[in-house]
């Protein structure tokens, strides 16, 4: 579980993050939505120790992460996995070499058995035949799934994910949403993903926190926010003219 | 205002350092980094120092013939201002600041595009010291690397202008020529050489390093920061050149 208290975050004096409290709960997929620009990312980063956070809490179970120096923190981080918007894999590094640098940097795994992972965490995700490929060498789609292969290698605790759909068709993005989804459950892992993909909330949002402008506006699960009266959060959720086509008739 | 930014540069700089100097997480990986960049960066250095050596060599013996032209200087001066010109100052400087183009770059713009690109949030993210991991390889790599090429130099400076003085201009016999590079020759000045690379090795590095590590933006930044690694680069080597010439030449 890892839980957020009155977190507040400023860039250069300009507040972005204003008092965000919010639970995450194991085993769940749970999204963060917002515009663009509404602060999500920044969020993310700032729970993972990626951005220092002005004040409040954050705890990862029973640790509290910003309070803790930079060397407990490595310990807690070898505990995440985190899919990154453009992916982030290791250009000059093959797709195999990719998946597991984790295993050579923290076990002491022979080459025999890091390799059987590595096999292991490509076939989970669907990637077959592409060990010796360069992420150049990959589809948008294939490279995310191969960051999340990276991601679960040391079957993290935590699994975050910074707009996992983004630059996809729609039916990678489902299938992307469907595999953290599942390995989310399969693991018990706590993910967070912040996604501005409506499509993503109806399919995975199991708890959904809605921010704007730095504020958290609403918090609930997908078969509550159609129901919402909660006027940012509409306008965000039924702003392409089909949802409203929908919502008139 | 230029104060505080020069010293939150100074204190930006000095405290990266002391993250790339930290206990590495895993010995093997990073010797392993450490060999693939001895290749990478010096290995590859090879052809640009062996070119650029052999054409100085000839250079300053045909300006030492040109400047010795009178008959009260003893030929063998050429040799011999050859050999102190390349050791003293060519091979160490003149090649330090070619590797601050080539090397320097090289390390700013790869650094820089892991930066833009996430990829250095992707190791803080797995619990990896991404300024060690990424970092200190280098650093121990032209280290090590940078004094060999620095000997290769000055063999190939003095082969230089022994060939074109000799061979190919016929300004001096070769008989001269090998005399003046035996003629009072001091040990010392290798090791004053020596001890000027590797200081600029790490001035290269480091500077390099620093400024792909802190690059903010895209493409056009990274290009920016590269720039800037090779003129900062250039410039401290410089200044370090005055600085240890007077320390250990006086």
């Amino acid at each position: 579980m890892i839980t957020v208290k009155n977190l507040y975050k400023s860039f250069n004096g300009k507040e972005v993050l204003t008092d965000i409290s919010v639970t995450f709960e194991p085993g769940k997929t749970n999204l963060i939505i917002g515009q663009s620009g509404s602060g999500k990312t920044v969020l993310l980063k700032s729970i993972v120790g990626l951005h220092e956070i002005d004040r409040g809490e954050i705890w990862f179970g029973d640790v509290p992460f910003n309070k803790l120096g930079f060397r407990e923190k490595k310990e807690i981080r070898k505990q995440m996995g985190m899919l990154f918007q453009g992916s982030a894999l290791f250009d000059s590094m093959t797709v195999e070499q990719n998946v597991r640098f984790p295993l050579d940097m923290f076990t002491n795994m022979t080459m025999k058995e890091k390799i059987k992972r590595v096999n292991f965490c490509l076939d989970r995700v669907n990637i077959h035949n592409a060990n010796h490929l360069y992420p150049s060498e990959l589809s948008g789609g294939m490279r995310k799934r191969v960051a999340i292969a990276r991601a679960i290698a040391l079957n993290p605790k935590y699994l975050m994910c910074d707009e996992p759909n983004s630059g996809l068709d729609p039916i990678t993005a489902n299938l992307i949403d469907a595999l953290i989804k599942e390995i989310t459950e399969e693991y018990s892992m706590t993910t967070i993903i912040n996604t501005h993909d409506m499509n993503s909330v109806m399919e995975i949002g199991e708890k959904i926190i809605f921010i704007s402008e730095g504020i958290k506006y609403w918090e609930g699960s997908k078969y509550e926010i159609l129901n919402s009266t909660c006027e940012k959060l509409n306008d965000f959720v039924f702003a392409n003219s089909l949802a409203k086509q929908l919502i008139r008739k | 205002m230029l104060i505080d930014r020069g010293l939150e540069t100074i204190g930006r700089y000095f405290i990266l350092l002391g993250k790339v100097f930290s206990k590495p997480e895993k010995t093997s990986v990073y010797y392993k980094q450490t060999m693939r960049e001895l290749v990478y960066l010096g290995v590859n250095s090879i052809g640009i120092t062996a070119i650029i050596s052999f054409f100085m060599g000839a250079a300053i013996t045909l300006q030492t013939a040109y400047n010795t032209e009178n008959p009260i200087y003893p030929a063998y001066l050429i040799g011999l201002g050859c050999r102190d010109s390349i050791i003293l100052e060519f091979s160490s400087t003149i090649v330090a600041l070619i590797l601050a183009g080539k090397v320097g770059s090289n390390i700013a713009s790869e650094i820089g595009t892991m930066r833009v690109t996430e990829q250095i949030d992707a190791l803080e993210i797995m619990g990896v010291n991404s300024a060690s991991y990424l970092i200190l390889p280098k650093m121990i790599a032209t280290l090590l690397f940078n004094p060999f090429l620095t000997l290769l130099s000055i063999i190939i400076g003095i082969f230089g202008g022994w060939f074109v003085g000799t061979q190919i201009v016929g300004v001096i016999t070769s008989e001269q020529f090998i005399y003046g590079i035996q003629y009072a020759f001091i040990p010392y000045y290798i090791t004053y050489s020596l001890i000027k690379t590797v200081v600029f090795a790490f001035l290269i590095t480091s500077i390099s390093a620093y400024q792909g590590y802190f690059v903010k933006g895209g493409s056009l930044e990274v290009g920016q920061a590269s720039t800037k690694a090779v003129v900062y680069s250039s410039v401290y080597i410089l200044m370090f050149n005055v600085i240890l010439t007077q320390m250990l030449l006086t």
